[in-house]
């Protein structure tokens, strides 16, 4: 059926449907501290290659037990900070995007096999790739916002994803929650997979 | 009649009297005479480096035993009012976006390690960062501030701000009874690398040029 042999009142019905649907075009980045807070806030969100790996990281310690499942939640805003430096002073670090890919295929493959590395080893793979993170949080940072509310928002979003991450851990104690955790990791370690592709892909 | 006119007179008085005393209502606090106290009181929730620097300090204090914290209930407010009194005063300027940073970051990283602060030298660090905070909250001083009503308020904030969340972490700590509930200390602590996270990355955003927050 063709628009034209619409009646005038679906006609207006459908517009009036339309203009009710439309939102407002945001022509400026948010401002101020309100406006920073909330960038901060979505920016690991939106981005599902950080948040899937975010959320690993919190059930990759939760697998691991005492002392990574209370010194990862403590130690890795830090270290992301520390590679949120480095992306706000734009200081070069090559492959950022298959690299935070990666982290995503081989912390969601990690709790997948349920992966039982020495702690010291377990925390250097898990700060290397938050180095890339942080770089990429801190190197994204909008002109308009403010830098300390936009700093807050993206360190509670990050903590907050951590803490999802170790609460789906606690799945741990049921002889089901730990199949629904593995197959959550390798999931995972597929959509990282996809991304790793995806970003070898734009890079070639 | 006469009586009639009586009455008409009196309540023509009373309309005159009434509308005469009619005053302007105030909406907001700032236009009472009280209104530089609750500016004061109220100026450091306007800026987040207040409120982290607060929040930081009194986790600290409260994540310690209550007898190292004590003190800093009276030195934490005398330090915003000297602060206060020495930029009035003589016009001390201190810090600036980077010093904010550093500050926010060492607390931070202080809370996440589970620092054992001695007693003396938490006071210290309170008083201290007191008369920074003292010293910035002065800027929103203008000509017309009263203040003593402004630095009254700035110090009372300080207090109650330091005292209640003191008592909420110790509160919160106290009910720490074993292995399952010591994820209150860790929660305590993963919020210290939070603020170092944030102290950190602000003292990246200062030396890239995105100014003071």
């Amino acid at each position: 059926m063709s628009l034209s042999r619409l009646s005038p009142a679906a006609s207006g019905f459908a517009l009036a449907l339309l203009i009710m649907l439309s939102g407002p075009a945001l022509a400026h980045e948010q401002a101020g501290i309100a406006g920073g807070a909330l960038t901060g806030f979505l920016h690991p969100l939106t981005g599902p290659d950080h948040m899937i790996a975010m959320v690993a990281v919190g059930i990759w310690g939760a697998q691991l037990g005492a002392p990574a499942i209370w010194v990862l939640p403590i130690t890795f805003p830090i270290v992301m900070a520390a590679g949120g430096v480095l992306g706000i002073l734009k200081l070069p670090l090559p492959f950022q995007e298959p690299v935070i890919a990666l982290s995503a295929l081989v912390l969601g493959a990690a709790v997948a096999i349920r992966l039982k590395l020495p702690f010291a080893f377990a925390a250097a793979v898990v700060a290397v790739f938050a180095i890339f993170h942080g770089y990429a949080h801190g190197a994204e940072l909008p002109h308009a916002a403010n830098p300390l509310a936009y700093g807050i928002g993206f360190v509670v979003a990050t903590g907050l994803l951590h803490l999802c991450g170790i609460s789906i851990g606690l799945l741990l104690r049921w002889p089901v929650g730990d199949r629904l955790i593995r197959g959550m990791g390798a999931a995972i370690a597929l959509l990282g997979g996809y991304f790793l592709v995806r970003s070898l892909g734009g890079m070639a | 009649m006469r009586i009639v006119f009586g009455h008409a007179a009196a309540a023509m008085a009373a309309a005159v009297a009434t509308m005469a005393s009619i005053a302007p209502a105030h909406a907001h606090l700032i236009g009472t005479r009280f209104g530089d106290f609750y500016a004061g009181a109220f100026h450091p929730i306007t800026d987040l480096n207040d409120v982290l620097m607060w929040l930081a300090l009194g986790l600290l204090a409260g994540s310690l035993p209550s007898e190292r914290g004590r003190w800093l209930v009276v030195l934490f407010p005398l330090g915003l009012a000297c602060g206060f009194v020495l930029s009035t005063s003589a016009g001390i300027a201190f810090g600036g976006a980077a010093t904010n940073a550093v500050l926010i970051g060492m607390l931070g990283l202080a809370l996440a390690a589970g620092t054992r602060i001695p007693a003396p030298l938490l006071g210290l660090i309170g008083f201290s960062l007191g008369v920074t905070r003292g010293i910035a909250n002065a800027a929103a001083v203008e000509a017309t501030t009263n203040l003593i009503l402004f630095g009254a308020g700035l110090a009372c904030a300080g207090y109650a701000t330091i005292t209640l969340l003191m008592a909420l972490v110790t509160a919160f700590r106290r009910a720490e009874g074993g292995p399952a509930t010591a994820w209150r200390g860790i929660a305590l602590r993963a919020l210290g690398g939070w603020i170092a996270a944030v102290g950190l990355m602000m003292i990246g955003f200062t030396y890239a040029g995105y100014g003071s927050a």
